[in-house]
């Protein structure tokens, strides 16, 4: 079995502010699937979306209430092309609301640094070099 | 900005359970990082499912894995047709999973979904986008 698309669905309070910062990160935004209540973020055109819901919005989908921002259910790794685009990700989203909850990680054959977005959500930006992987 | 791949992390209870529950749904197992710690699901070559147990997860967060009585993220995921979609949900199902909403036809999009073994919830949809309709 092989899936085609993911979509990873986040409840956010202000989808205006969270529309803001996944742009000033230099991702594009799909308006087709994008309203007041609801902003799709293309991570990989045609395969990896984001879609920040507003959390009256998300309710409608699970019959469980939203987690408080308290607690983690999710951590999100994403992979770019290099260690800059790593840094750069993570300094931009603190200068533009985010926080940090870890420090940098190298491990040699993967380099890994990590934000807290503007709703609370955890990323974990990475890049990985396969051919360092340690031989086992 | 554009990643490469993704690692969707989420916590659970039983690592051996949640591996062989996975692969019931026909999903391929990396088994280069994948211990008694962690599996990780392929659900294709560039995004991934990391179950982690609660107690490794929890090593990568401050704030504290939730009870399952909340939700902070839903997974959708595309497949190839209809078939595939309920041939999933019905295994899911089959498997100890629950079903969550009735399935839905929206035409151009079809979608079914369940809770899974460990509480996380998953939509999954085939979409055909030629049938999309036109926006006024």
């Amino acid at each position: 079995m092989k899936i085609n698309q993911i979509y990873v669905n986040l409840p956010v309070k202000d989808v205006e502010k969270t529309r803001e910062f996944w742009t000033k990160l230099g991702f594009p935004i799909n308006e087709q699937f994008s309203d007041e209540k609801a902003i799709c973020v293309i991570m990989k055109e045609d395969h990896i979306y984001t879609m920040f819901l507003k959390e009256e919005f998300f309710k409608t989908f699970t019959d469980r209430p939203i987690a408080n921002g308290e607690t983690t259910q999710t951590l999100l790794a994403i992979g770019v092309n290099s260690r800059e685009e790593v840094d750069d990700m993570v300094r931009t989203a603190i200068q533009n609301g985010g926080s940090k909850y870890s420090e940098p990680q190298d491990h040699g054959w993967m380099y890994q640094s990590s934000f807290s977005d503007l709703n609370g959500h955890q990323w974990e930006v990475m890049f990985a070099d396969a051919s360092q992987f340690p031989a086992e | 900005m554009k990643i490469s791949h993704i690692y969707v992390n989420l916590p659970v209870k039983d690592i051996a359970k949640t591996k062989e529950f996975w692969t019931q749904l026909g999903f391929k197992i990396n088994e280069q990082i994948s211990d008694e710690k962690a599996v990780c699901v392929i659900l294709n070559e560039n995004m991934f499912v990391m179950f982690l147990t609660e107690e490794f997860f929890q090593t990568f967060s401050e704030r504290p894995v939730p009870k399952g009585d909340t939700t902070q993220v839903l997974i959708t995921i595309g497949l190839n047709s209809r078939e595939e979609v309920d041939n999933v949900v019905n295994t899911a199902v089959a498997n100890g999973a629950t079903q969550h909403e009735e399935a839905q036809d929206h035409g151009w999009m079809y979608q079914n979904s369940f809770w899974d073994i460990n509480g996380h919830g998953w939509n999954v949809m085939f979409t055909d986008i030629s049938q999309i309709p036109l926006q006024p």
